[in-house]
């Protein structure tokens, strides 16, 4: 690994200034995936802005909903009261990645910004759009049983790998940013980017951006609610995919709301708005569930490794809604 | 005087639990030398051709850096010269790269440098500085293109009494001729050991002519041996040192290219060198379990009885090096099959050479085996333990010979009443709870009771415990605790008071820790060489003493400071007595087989019973209850034993659920890299497992009785897992591991 | 890089190094190009210390250590490489088996994962820590009861993991002990006796 600065300001503009100012510069929090890159040389940058010192750490109820600062620790967003008793599904999907160990690093804010886990983005002499631009999708014509199905481009075929995210975007959270301009606020479902033409872009921060917090709006799925992970081992591992549910059922057990999403499947996490309104109105039964994950999966594409998805997302989506219905 | 309890069979904590709980347990990176520097290996980029150019120069200039050594500027190794000329020389034929040599690139991640700084952070910032520059040539990573291009192993053709040659018995491939028959492939795809320890190597040269290792390895001596001759030196200047082995499941059985780049660079920067290797360079370069192609045809009777077994298989290899192990053995000796026909080839291909890994080729064999045993049983609708009973044999039908013990019946039968086999449906996909389907399965595994000679050390210390020492090396097994029982109920003393120190090649020379070996080889040396201590004793207490000059060796008691009898406690000698006279008290005994094994057929044996839960809808295969049972003779130590046996079967269940090394072929390189591509079980993958042995001593193999059971741990796992999943399910998986892809 | 205990003898103010270290690193920030290497700059062995080091307090079992290390050392390699408490193991070096276990201010984490200058100010336990002078840690003692291991080299990373998992209580079933110790990899498999280990010590209620 190269050398690299390494300061560690306690006050949030002066880290947002140095990270604007200077394009080999990033931030650190947790560490589990940047230092990992930095260990590999797939990322190598000059100047780390330790934020581990900025008060952005808090879980408060605010306006109808939570406010999850960008450096809660995932164990501690998990453990949280609130969360478990708002946001179920939230606790589900963080429990469900990584390790005790790793969830007592990561952060919110971190684990949004994690890289693919994609072997060719992580081989430094293979080709990846995604690492160096314009070298070629290694994975394309490649092992892509892990790949894409859905919004993939013929320049990058990678998912994105968090299991946090999938709930995030059901539960239609707003990611809170502080930028050399100023606060924004973002939809989470247009934080992270389809590669398209540009895939080395994960998300829509600008330079310099800095997550500061994730807000959840509260809803009515506080109980029936279910993240289904698939994976090659009963823990710890990335998912082949996964399915994050949270149903409102009523008292002759028809679907008052829905929110569905997928991960594992795209470069971002993936909503089914579609296959959600289908649900709505429905009885809550497994044959409507089938007909949302039929809905759910149009337009899914599979390559030369990956098509068993096309078969274990629809089913992956049924297991899920049951679940959550049973809950 | 109280009679100490009998240590063997007893569940005896491990000697060296404490240092093992504490951090204190010493692992060969761990070594505090002064001086010390790192290194750093760097990988080809390519798979097949020819380094044109090294660029190190960024490297050389960078902080910290003491040496970047290549083939342009290594030192000439003298071994280098005369390696590998006996291309008939068993296990692997061939030579190991020689590192550093040439320009010539075998593999992918081939080591073209090794970097030598200060610090770890600097050797490892320096060696991504260095740039290979390559006239690559066409390769080829992939075994099933290769299948047209198998061979015969060289020794096999060079020696017909090689086990790697056809076998045949009964008529050639009878059973194409079977009114009831099958025929299937089966793929177990390449496997990585992955120990949690990486290898890793100190190299310290004492002197220039002396060089003392911490290393990695399953044996001692065979390092010592290897590398001896590499810097042409003689055997006693080189010494190898591995009290602590951190796993290695098989790949510290060779000695491989990253250990010659560190004793080299230990020699060209004159300090002591630490090499550890990542866990990507765990894939390419320290061995794995061959990607091996079988097919088994099968014939049978309408009442179970097996007519006929074909069993072919192709394992890959290097270009460089022709591994072989013994994946057709089982097939040949388990069943009572009247004709039998195996055919074993090797596919040569632009990869790191293999290297035995747990079960070694005997695992892969019984997966083809045991699935073929329960596709035939099915096929006849037949129990599959009822089909095995009807094929049993109670002679080995391979050459004849009576078996030494076989108790494989009586494994069976523990067995089934554990997992409750009575509740297996005979009809697959018939047993459901709630989302998942619900399966049983079972598998057989044997391996070889193999014993060498061994040689170990006693004497009695001042303090009035014994020492006892022996080259051997303990990479997880419990050895020295084991050895420690034995020796405590050979000298009759409390276990507490007695030493077995081992992982030396300066101690008494015994063979490598691998093939379930070594209880049954160094035991017996331990357990003579302590007889041979009170006989010593015996001696210099006579000197002084009548009683003692007439006495039996087995009459003799070590007490907390002075000899005794047991029939005679009068009769002392002060263990200061004893010290003080001339020549002192050690003694050393080899310990040799002898030649049962000529009349007998000598194997251990295991059954595993698997209960897995199938998804309906993810197909996520869950192990929920695992029974191994084992006729391993005599048991040493139930805990440590039973500890291994469940060792064994979550090794099965990563073989059977989710190891899978992948190259992609085109470039040649792993995309599996580390412990997030390349599954192994983790906690929640294991359920309680169940152990059961028979216990009952083999008379022929040693006089404790044992048989070894590092490997019938393994054997048979996959198969039992794979059997259950079709159990559940319907569905037969003949590609390993099963993972939801397959079954979704 | 030197570890003298914080009382052992006067250190210069750490805060006042650091920040005549960056000033220094700011100014060779000007330096055209890539700065942070002294290979790259050119720059010799001494300036390239000087600048590469960056002050650090730690409390590592117990005691205050005021080190200097490069920003680019991870919290594993300071124990192992420079602190010599071997105790802590490599695996893998990328969070993915656990052998590398630490506690830092009581949390179990990977200490391969993040740089040791991250954690300036903070108390660390490892393995080397855990048991009171000769006595065992009831963990500690359970695995050796249990044989929760065989070779060995993930132990203390198990044991860290095993003792924070009790702590945050999930150790209630074997199911919660299974999943919450799945961030520790041990390859010889003695997974059951861990599980036995870790279970005889929530039953047996001793403070861990």
């Amino acid at each position: 690994m190269n050398q690299f600065q390494y300061s560690r300001p306690t006050k949030q503009q002066a880290a947002i200034d140095a990270v604007a100012k200077d394009p080999n510069a990033a931030f650190i929090a947790g560490g589990t995936n940047l230092v990992d890159l930095m260990k590999r040389g797939v990322t190598s940058p000059q100047k780390l802005v330790d934020i581990n010192r900025l008060p952005l750490g808090k879980i408060e109820s605010q306006n109808n909903g939570l406010r999850i600062g960008a450096l809660a620790l995932n164990s501690a967003v998990a453990e949280d009261r609130q969360v478990r008793e708002k946001q179920p599904l939230l606790a589900l999907a963080l429990n469900a990645g990584a390790s005790p160990q790793l969830r007592n690093m990561a952060t919110v804010g971190g684990n949004m910004l994690q890289r693919t886990r994609c072997a060719y983005f992580y081989d430094t002499t293979m080709p990846c759009n995604k690492r160096q631009p314009g070298t070629g999708c290694g994975a394309l014509e490649g092992v892509n049983r892990m790949h894409a199905i859905f919004g993939f481009s013929d320049k990058c075929i990678a998912v994105h790998p968090s299991d946090m995210s999938v709930a995030l975007v059901a539960l239609d959270a707003v990611v809170q940013v502080s930028g050399p301009k100023g606060n924004r606020s973002i939809p989470f479902a247009d934080f992270h980017r389809l590669p398209g033409d540009t895939p080395e872009k994960d998300t829509n921060l600008t330079p310099g951006e800095l997550i500061t917090a994730v807000d959840v709006p509260d809803g009515p799925f506080t109980k029936h609610v279910h993240y289904q992970k698939v994976r090659e081992r009963a823990s710890y591992a990335f998912a082949l995919l996964s399915v994050a549910a949270a149903l409102d059922i009523d008292g002759s057990n028809i679907i008052k709301a829905a929110r569905l999403a997928m991960g594992g499947v795209a470069h971002k996490p993936w909503r089914l708005t579609t296959a959600e309104q289908m649900l709505v109105g429905k009885p809550a039964t497994e044959e409507t569930f089938r007909q949302a994950a039929d809905v759910a999966m149009q337009g899914a594409k599979s390559f030369k490794y990956n098509a068993y998805k096309l078969k274990l997302g629809p089913n992956a989506i049924v297991q899920a809604l049951k679940t959550a219905a049973a809950a | 005087m109280k009679t100490p309890e009998k240590q063997i069979g007893a569940p005896m904590d491990r000697v060296d639990g404490r240092l093992k709980v504490t951090g204190a347990a010493t692992y060969s990176a761990e070594y505090e030398l002064p001086g010390i520097t790192y290194a750093v290996l760097v990988g080809s980029t390519i798979t097949k051709g020819r380094i044109t150019g090294i660029d190190s120069k960024a490297a050389e200039r960078a902080p910290g850096v003491l040496a970047v050594i290549t083939h342009f500027n290594s030192p000439k190794v003298p071994g280098f010269d005369t390696a590998g000329k006996d291309p008939s020389q068993p296990a692997t034929v061939g030579g190991p790269i020689k590192i550093f040599h040439d320009d010539k690139i075998r593999f992918n991640d081939q080591p073209i440098a090794i970097v030598v700084a200060d610090t770890l952070e600097r050797a490892r910032f320096a060696a991504r500085l260095v740039k290979g520059q390559y006239a690559p040539e066409k390769h080829q990573t992939n075994l099933e293109a290769s299948k047209p291009q198998a061979f015969l192993p060289t020794s096999a053709k060079k020696n017909p009494k090689n086990p790697m040659n056809d076998y045949q018995r009964g008529k050639t491939d009878a059973y194409k001729a079977g009114a009831i028959k099958l025929e299937q492939d089966y793929v177990i795809p390449t496997e990585v050991h992955h120990p949690m320890e990486l290898q890793a190597i100190t190299a310290h040269w004492e002197a220039p002519d002396r060089l003392t290792i911490y290393d990695k390895t399953q044996g001692t001596m065979a390092t010592r041996r290897d590398f001896a001759k590499e810097w042409g030196l003689p055997e006693e200047n080189v010494k190898v040192i591995a009290t602590f082995v951190g796993g290695a499941f098989g790949n510290a059985l060779h000695s491989w290219p990253h250990e010659s780049a560190a004793i080299m660079a230990a020699k060209v920067v004159n300090r002591p060198v630490k090499l550890m290797l990542t866990r990507e360079q765990m894939f390419t370069m320290v061995g794995y379990r061959p990607y091996t192609w079988q097919k088994i045809g099968m014939s049978a009777t309408a009442d179970g009885k097996i007519t006929a077994i074909t069993h072919e298989s192709i394992g890959q290899t290097s270009s460089y090096e022709e591994f072989t192990e013994s994946t057709l053995a089982q097939t040949r000796m388990m069943y009572q099959s009247p004709n039998l026909t195996t055919r074993y080839r090797l596919a040569s291909l632009d990869i790191g050479s293999p290297i035995w890994m747990r079960g070694p080729g005997e695992a892969t064999g019984a997966f083809a085996l045991e699935s073929a045993m329960d596709e035939m049983a099915h096929q006849l609708g037949i129990d599959p333990l009822e089909f095995r009973l009807r094929n049993y044999t109670d002679t080995d039908p391979e050459n004849g010979k009576p078996w030494s013990t076989k108790f494989l019946k009586e494994c069976y039968q523990l067995g089934a009443d554990r997992i409750g086999w009575n509740k297996r449906q005979l009809k697959p996909g018939s047993v459901r709870d709630g989302d998942w389907q619900v399966g049983y399965g079972m598998g057989v595994g044997t391996f070889g009771a193999h014993r060498g000679a061994a040689t170990v050390g006693a004497q009695l210390l001042p303090n009035g415990t014994v020492l006892l020492q022996c080259a051997t090396t303990d990479i997880g097994p419990g050895t020295g605790t084991v050895m420690t029982q034995i020796a405590a109920d050979t000298l009759g003393m409390d276990p507490q008071k007695i030493r077995f120190e081992l992982g030396n090649s300066s101690f008494p020379k015994a063979g490598t820790q691998g093939g379930s070996s070594t209880v049954n080889s160094v035991g017996p040396a331990t357990q003579q060489a302590c007889l041979a201590l009170k006989d010593k004793l015996r001696q210099l207490a006579a000197v002084g003493s009548a009683a003692f000059a007439s006495a039996k060796k087995e009459d003799i008691i070590l007490t907390d400071g002075y000899l005794t009898l047991a029939s005679n406690s009068t009769a002392r000698v002060p263990y200061a007595e004893l010290l003080k006279q001339a020549g002192g008290t050690a003694v050393a005994v080899e310990a040799k087989p002898d030649g049962a094994g000529q009349k007998y057929s000598m194997y251990s044996f295991s059954v595993h019973f698997a209960e897995v839960l199938v998804h309906v809808l993810t197909g996520e295969v869950r192990v929920s209850k695992l029974v191994s049972c084992a006729d391993a003779g005599t048991i040493i130590n139930e805990k440590t034993a039973a500890n291994q046996m469940k060792g064994g079967a979550v090794g099965g269940i990563g073989m059977a659920l989710m190891e899978h090394a992948i190259i992609d072929d085109r470039y040649g390189r792993y995309i599996t890299k580390d412990f997030a591509d390349y599954h192994v079980p983790v906690n929640a993958d294991s359920p309680d497992i169940q152990v059961a042995f028979v216990n009952q001593p083999d008379p022929y193999v040693n006089a404790l009785g044992t048989k070894g059971i590092g490997e019938i741990a393994t054997i048979g796992v996959a198969p039992a897992i794979a059997n259950a999943v079709f159990n559940a399910t319907g569905k037969r998986v003949r590609e390993l591991p099963i993972t939801p892809d397959k079954l979704v | 890089m030197n570890t003298e205990p914080e009382n052992a003898s006067p250190h210069d103010d750490s805060r006042r190094t650091f920040l005549k270290q960056s000033t220094l690193l700011t100014a060779m920030a000007l330096v055209p190009g890539p700065v942070v290497s002294a290979a790259e700059a050119k720059l010799d062995e001494r300036v390239a210390e000087a600048i590469e080091q960056v002050p650090l307090s730690l409390k590592v079992n117990g005691k205050k250590l005021k080190l200097s290390v490069e920003p680019r050392t991870t919290l594993l390699d300071l124990l192992r490489e420079q602190l010599h408490l071997n105790g802590t193991k490599k695996g893998c070096d990328y969070g993915q088996c656990g052998a590398c276990t630490v506690h830092v201010d009581g949390q179990r984490v990977n200490s391969c994962l993040s740089f040791a200058v991250m954690h300036d100010g903070k108390e660390i336990t490892t393995i080397e820590g855990l048991a009171d002078g000769d006595k065992l840690h009831p963990m500690q003692e359970a695995f050796v009861k249990h044989d929760g291991f065989q070779c060995g080299y993930c132990t203390p990373g198990q044991i860290m993991s095993a003792v924070a998992c009790v702590r945050e209580g999930h150790a209630g079933s074997e199911g919660e002990i299974r999943e919450y110790m799945s961030g520790n990899i041990c390859r010889c498999g003695a997974y059951s006796n861990i599980v036995a280990a870790i279970q005889d010590v929530k039953k047996g209620g001793q403070k861990v």
